[in-house]
């Protein structure tokens, strides 16, 4: 054990400086303690009560220094580092600004809407802690959209409760597709202005619509989500009353659509009941057998606001589509495409089987095969588990599209691209050059294998309408806007089916 | 819960600055001619921290552009870029900095923004009773007579003038008056343009909002007189805008430009918006009237010129000239 | 109604970035949420706090109170005038707890404590008597109205400030602050422990009497803003306010009536103690958390207090409970010779100041000492901007020069620190762990996230089931 004592008159240091240069000192191998410190009368007692020896001449304006080591190795290392620590620590080698120092990101919805002065927000943090975001929102005052799946549905309610107190709007969960005043929240198109504005309780559905009256000049006001289960017994049409009140008062708005899958036969009836008693003229459009599909939908819409329906782009495929024997299958992104489509093809070619029947006996095992006509939804919630959702990434779709190519039972393929906001920034990139493998595919088998796609989109969008919609054609698919065209255009393409 | 991180945004080593991705802007469906045109040159003619506006080549309003950052007052002939980027880039812009508009890109020293989005600088109103606006524009004087800020030609005869010759539907007096008072006081946009503005804004948009209005309650009488004042507005920017090209600056000819299509400010717009009952006046107002050093109040004033005159249309006054 | 349709949103997002990406295509103003999952366990309890309808305007109340909260020194009293602690009782900080359970510090505080009182004539005598049961009371200063700082012991014959609250009507105490080096806080009982306590009670407490009483009221709140701008977080800097204090008495003092000798003596103890205006302060902040105790749903914090062995909190929507888990040792720097092997766990009821929105929340105010506890001026911003994020609100009164004259972050939320894992930056001295050995570092104190869990527990747990309409 080997002692050091020194001092150093006159050099005056704060004691937070000392105390961290000691405490790196002690750090150093084979030190028992180290002390820096100004010659107090506390901290000679101190040192002195710690054994050390302090000379008698010193006072509080000198430095002490004491190093205790296991021998004089350890302390030669010591004090060989004791200016490099002493200068590292008591000088002041941080100099970074305090300007902006120490503003982090914002950790809750409500502290980043002080920080904003926001007026929606945008949630989408997993399911069971969307609740708690939203909550805050709306505390903070803001309108919320909920993408996150998997919120219980009594959360549902008690958040719309609270929204429909204080005259907010919930979007959601589940919600997809919002634009407001032309901004897209979700996955959305990038839309003209004009007097329709839509409430959905389907995505799809709602960016099907709004992009048809886009191509047809019309444009839209507003796009409310509210969320796949709004209609739903439970959640009792909530959002939808709000939004379809929340349309009705903003002047941009001429006509009002309310577009859904079918909604639970009470809901429905109080729903219809909210919409009459709007003074904007409303369609409710509620996607079901024998009922309007979406482009009929958008056709009245325009009719009812006075103009014509226009003819619908379409980009038939490079050499022409013939009937043939054989099955449909749909390989969807878009549920309620894949909905409307399925309901078109039912009417006309049985049952089709799929993840997301139509009826409980047409659905598929967990291998989502079967022989015969197959319309499958890949946004599923059970097949976007941890993966990214179909209109992002159409890995799972191309695979599939190259199984169908094999199988001799195949003579159609369906496809949804959806364009806009979030999605795939380019999906033709991908999907082209799988089109033309799986046409290549089977004519190698001796068979023509029919591609149509159903392309939903805007000129606007960031992937622009007609680039995909080219690029698709000339990989040999039929390119529709209108999703109901492209259904039944591959409805039409089997043969024997009644025309 | 779904997915959604697949893409990853990786840093890129731009090689110069024409290789890197053009800021995103959202630009006022005014400027659509201008933008989707093809590449014009054109000069910078202000630079502030907030804003610069670009005069184009063209022989064709609107002729100059802002690029703003969201904090700055909204033109109508404004593309906004949200992009923080943009604030260290409008330090280095100086006055008569070369610069291209067209393509959907406006370029200009180091910036380059491209439309990506448009928002329409004229507000929708729907219909607007008469009493509802009689009522809004008298809470709307009350608040610009407790303005500490005045328009900026008081004292000045030209504003005076206007206004009778405007509120008595006298389309003669109102473009003689009109003419006199264009490109009048100093700055950026001179006051009487301003005060133009506000009128022609007033005149077409809350005009056509009333003549809307007619069939409801408190609405009776307004279909000629907001039919009137559409159509004053119409003969007042035709017979000013082309007179303004060589009486007042570039930037306020197109503003003026912008008024007679009745494409006002982002915050006339507010206030328009509730004068017909959308929205809470007083912050709409405040924030208007705080617009600028007069611009706020000069163009108040023309709202309310504009106002009177729709009003006093209403109460029976017949169309004396044609 | 929803003004979303009535222009360009603004958007705040929390979740998946490709959201973000996209409203950056589109020229959208929007702010992230830098989102993160809440402290584990912690889930089920904050839906069913988040969704009490009376949640939102409880902590309007509560933090309102806080905010509002007027307190002044009216008076200097003996705790037996003030509180009516009789020889035999003793108040301490922290939760409630007995001698067996008691930390070193605590238990040389009460050795001393009990020399003082003259209940016993040595440190062994007065162990045995705080052993045999049924003689001694022992109770946390808080269920009575008082703080004190790291022990907080308080026993009949010491003297202690009386606050009072002019706004709500409430009233706090604490005891008078001994100074630095071996004090009895710190769990000193030394002799010379002894004879400061004695002078206090002789000299101190009834000259500082008869100058309050003399001058009347004296505005703490006024003082503490004035001292945030000085430099002072009036926790472990008090010496503006020290100050500020002196030169409001001055004139009293002198003119009290008492002999020269004591006032001076009094003034060269108090102008040698820059954390003088600290049991003040405590003082002030415990009147006004007080003030917004039991009101129900608030899930604000109005005490946190540790007693060397436990760390404890209460929160308003609970009436008087604490929720408690062990406390931890400080991380910070020691004076010469000692190492967090020489440390006591955290220790006092001085948290009262964080509780109260200054002290670590306040410590962008006070750059002068923020590496006495161990950091640099960069971090001491970044903890009082993180504590923006757990606070309900910002004190109009406290401001803070180098954050643009922003209020200091008040008013604890427990929702907000589960969500956000962010817990209370609290800074600290650090006691001995040996009885008598006093005050050995100082620094930061983490604290531990389950006690806000626990409350937020007891908080949902008393949430009335929902009415759908």
């Amino acid at each position: 054990m080997t002692d050091w004592v020194t001092v150093r008159p006159g050099a005056y240091h704060d004691s937070v400086s000392l105390m961290r240069a000691s405490r790196t000192l002690s750090e150093l191998d084979g030190v028992e303690t180290a002390t820096m410190a100004m010659a107090t009368e506390l901290n000679r007692d101190l040192l002195t009560r710690a054994g050390f020896t302090i000379p008698g001449d010193v006072g509080p304006n000198d430095l002490v220094i004491a190093i205790r080591a296991s021998d004089d190795a350890a302390l030669n290392r010591a004090r060989a580092q004791l200016d490099t620590v002493a200068g590292n620590l008591l000088g002041r080698a941080d100099r970074r600004t305090n300007a902006d120092a120490g503003v982090a990101a914002p950790r809750t919805v409500g502290s980043a809407a002080r920080r904003l002065d926001a007026s929606v927000a945008l949630v989408s943090v997993p399911g069971p802690h969307a609740y708690v975001e939203a909550i805050d929102a709306l505390d903070a005052g803001l309108d919320v959209v909920i993408f996150s799946d998997n919120v219980p549905v009594e959360q549902e309610v008690a958040l719309k409760e609270e929204a429909r107190r204080r005259g907010l709007l919930v979007m959601g969960p589940d919600c997809g597709t919002v634009v407001v005043g032309g901004v897209g929240l979700g996955f959305a198109n990038a839309l003209r202005g004009g007097p329709v504005g839509i409430v959905a309780a389907s995505g799809t559905g709602a960016q099907q619509v709004a992009c048809l009256l886009d191509a047809a000049g019309t444009g839209v006001s507003h796009v409310l989500g509210v969320g796949g289960r709004d209609l739903a017994s439970e959640v009792a049409g909530r959002s939808t009353v709000q939004a379809l009140a929340a349309l009705d008062a903003d002047p941009a708005t001429e006509l009002i659509v309310l577009v859904s899958k079918p909604p639970d036969p009470e809901v429905d009836r109080a729903v219809r009941q909210a919409a009459n008693a709007l003074s904007t003229p409303t369609l409710v459009a509620a996607l079901g057998p024998g009922r309007d599909d979406l482009t009929a939908v958008a056709e009245k819409a325009i009719s009812t606001l006075g103009g014509r329906p226009p003819t619908w782009p379409h980009w038939p495929a490079p050499r022409p589509q013939r009937p043939r024997p054989g099955a449909v299958r749909g390989l969807f992104a878009g549920g309620t495409l894949c909905e409307e489509a399925m309901l078109l093809a039912a009417d006309q070619l049985g049952p089709v089987r799929s993840n997301v029947p139509l009826r409980p006996e047409w659905r598929l095992g967990s291998d989502l095969r079967a022989p015969g006509h197959v319309m499958l939804d890949f946004g599923d919630d059970r097949l976007t588990q941890g993966r990214p959702h179909p209109m992002i990434d159409s890995s799972l779709r191309t695979e599939r599209l190259a199984a169908e190519s094999r199988d001799p039972d195949c003579a159609v393929v369906l496809l949804d691209v959806v364009l806009g906001y979030v999605a795939d920034p380019d999906p033709a990139t991908t999907l082209a050059p799988a089109i033309r493998e799986a046409r290549s595919g089977a004519e190698r088998d001796g068979r023509d294998l029919a591609v149509v796609a159903s392309l939903c989109g805007t000129e606007a969008d960031p992937q622009g309408l007609l680039r995909q919609a080219e690029a698709l054609r000339d990989a040999g698919a039929a390119v529709f806007v209108s999703n109901a065209a492209a259904a039944r255009h591959a409805v039409a393409l089997i043969e024997g089916v009644r025309r | 819960m779904t997915c959604l991180a697949t893409r990853t945004t990786l840093p890129r080593p731009w090689r110069s600055d024409r290789d890197r991705p053009p800021l995103a802007g959202a630009a006022s469906l005014g400027l659509r001619p201008l933008l989707d045109g093809p590449r014009r040159p054109g000069r910078v003619l202000a630079a502030f921290p907030s804003a610069v506006y670009v005069e184009v080549r063209t022989g064709r309003e609107p002729r100059v552009l802002g690029l703003v950052i969201p904090e700055a007052v909204r033109l109508p002939n404004a593309v906004v870029v949200t992009a923080p980027e943009l604030r260290a880039q409008l330090a280095s812009v100086q006055v008569g900095t070369e610069a291209s508009v067209g393509d959907g890109v406006v370029e200009l020293g180091g910036v380059r923004v491209r439309a990506r989005r448009w928002w329409d600088p004229a507000p929708v109103l729907g219909p607007v009773s008469r009493i509802g606006l009689e009522r809004g524009v008298a809470a709307l004087q009350r608040l610009l007579d407790r303005c500490p800020r005045h328009h900026g030609l008081t004292g000045h005869p030209a504003p005076g003038n206007l206004a009778t010759a405007c509120v008595a539907g006298d389309l003669a007096g109102t473009v003689d008056a009109a003419e006199r008072i264009v490109g009048l006081g100093p700055g950026l946009t001179p006051s009487g343009d301003d005060m133009l503005a506000g009128l022609l804004v007033a005149l077409r948009v809350l005009g056509g909002a009333v003549a809307e209005g007619a069939d409801t309650a408190g609405g009776r009488g307004g279909e000629a007189a907001g039919e009137e004042a559409v159509w004053l507005a119409g003969w007042l920017g035709a017979a000013v805008t082309p007179y303004a090209d060589t009486r007042t600056t570039t930037l306020a000819a197109t503003l003026l430009h912008c008024a007679a299509q009745g494409r006002p400010s982002a915050e006339m717009a507010a206030v328009l918006r509730a004068l017909a009952g959308h929205e809470p006046l007083e912050p709409a107002a405040t924030r208007l009237l705080a617009t600028g050093h007069t611009s706020g109040a000069d163009l108040t004033w023309g709202l309310l010129t504009g106002c009177l005159s729709i009003l006093g249309g209403a109460r029976g006054r017949r169309r004396e000239s044609a | 109604m929803t003004r979303l349709l009535a222009g360009e949103p603004a958007v705040v997002t929390a979740g998946a970035t490709v959201f973000e990406e996209a409203l950056a295509a589109q020229a959208v103003r929007y702010e992230p949420v830098d989102w993160r999952p809440p402290i584990p366990g912690s889930e089920n309890a904050l839906a069913a706090v988040m969704a009490d309808p009376r949640r939102e305007g409880a902590n309007a109340a509560a933090v309102e109170r806080l905010l509002t909260s007027g307190p002044r020194l009216v008076d200097v009293l003996s705790a037996r005038d003030a509180l009516g602690i009789e020889p035999g009782t003793f108040f301490h900080a922290g939760p409630p707890t007995g001698w067996e359970l008691a930390s070193g510090p605590l238990r040389g505080a009460l050795i001393g404590a009990a020399l003082f009182e003259g209940l016993a004539e040595a440190p062994d005598k007065a162990e045995a008597l705080f052993a045999r049961p049924g003689r001694i009371v022992l109770d946390s200063c808080h269920h009575h109205g008082a703080v004190g700082p790291m022990a907080g012991v308080l026993s009949s014959s010491m003297w202690t400030f009386v606050v009072e609250d002019a706004e709500h009507g409430g009233r706090s105490y604490c005891s008078l602050n001994e100074g630095l080096g071996r004090v009895l806080r710190y769990g000193a009982y030394g002799a010379e422990v002894i004879e400061r306590l004695r002078w206090m009670s002789a000299v101190l407490g009834p000259v500082l009497q008869a100058s309050v009483r003399r001058h009347g009221p004296v505005d703490l709140k006024a003082i503490i803003a004035q001292a945030l701008q000085m430099g002072d977080e009036l926790h472990n800097r008090n010496r503006a306010a020290t100050s500020l204090l002196i030169r409001e008495l001055a004139a009293d003092l002198v003119d009290c009536g008492a002999p020269t000798g004591q006032v001076a003596e009094v003034l060269r103890f108090v102008g040698g103690n820059d954390h003088f205006f600290l049991n003040l302060s405590m003082a002030a902040a415990k009147v006004a958390a007080d003030a917004a105790r039991n009101i129900p749903g608030s899930t604000m914090v109005v005490a946190i207090a540790r007693n060397g062995t436990d760390f404890g909190v209460q929160v308003s929507g609970v009436p008087d409970r604490w929720f408690t888990a062990p406390a931890a040792v400080p991380d910070g720097l020691y004076f010469g010779g000692y190492s967090p092997a020489d440390a006591n766990p955290d220790i006092g009821d001085s948290t009262i100041m964080e509780t109260f929105g200054v002290g670590g929340f306040a410590m962008a105010a006070a750059p002068a000492i923020v590496r006495f506890v161990g950091g640099e001026v960069p971090e001491a911003l970044a903890a009082t901007q993180a504590m923006y994020e757990i606070t309900l609100a910002e004190n109009p009164a406290f401001q803070i020069p180098i954050l643009d004259f922003r209020g200091t972050p008040t008013g604890v939320d427990v929702t907000k620190i589960a969500r956000t894992g962010i817990l209370p930056a609290i800074n600290t001295g650090i006691a001995g762990r040996e009885a008598g050995t006093g005050q050995v570092g100082a620094g930061l104190v983490t604290p531990p996230p389950d006690v806000f869990v626990a409350a937020l527990e007891t908080l949902a747990a008393a949430v009335p089931p929902r009415q759908v309409a």
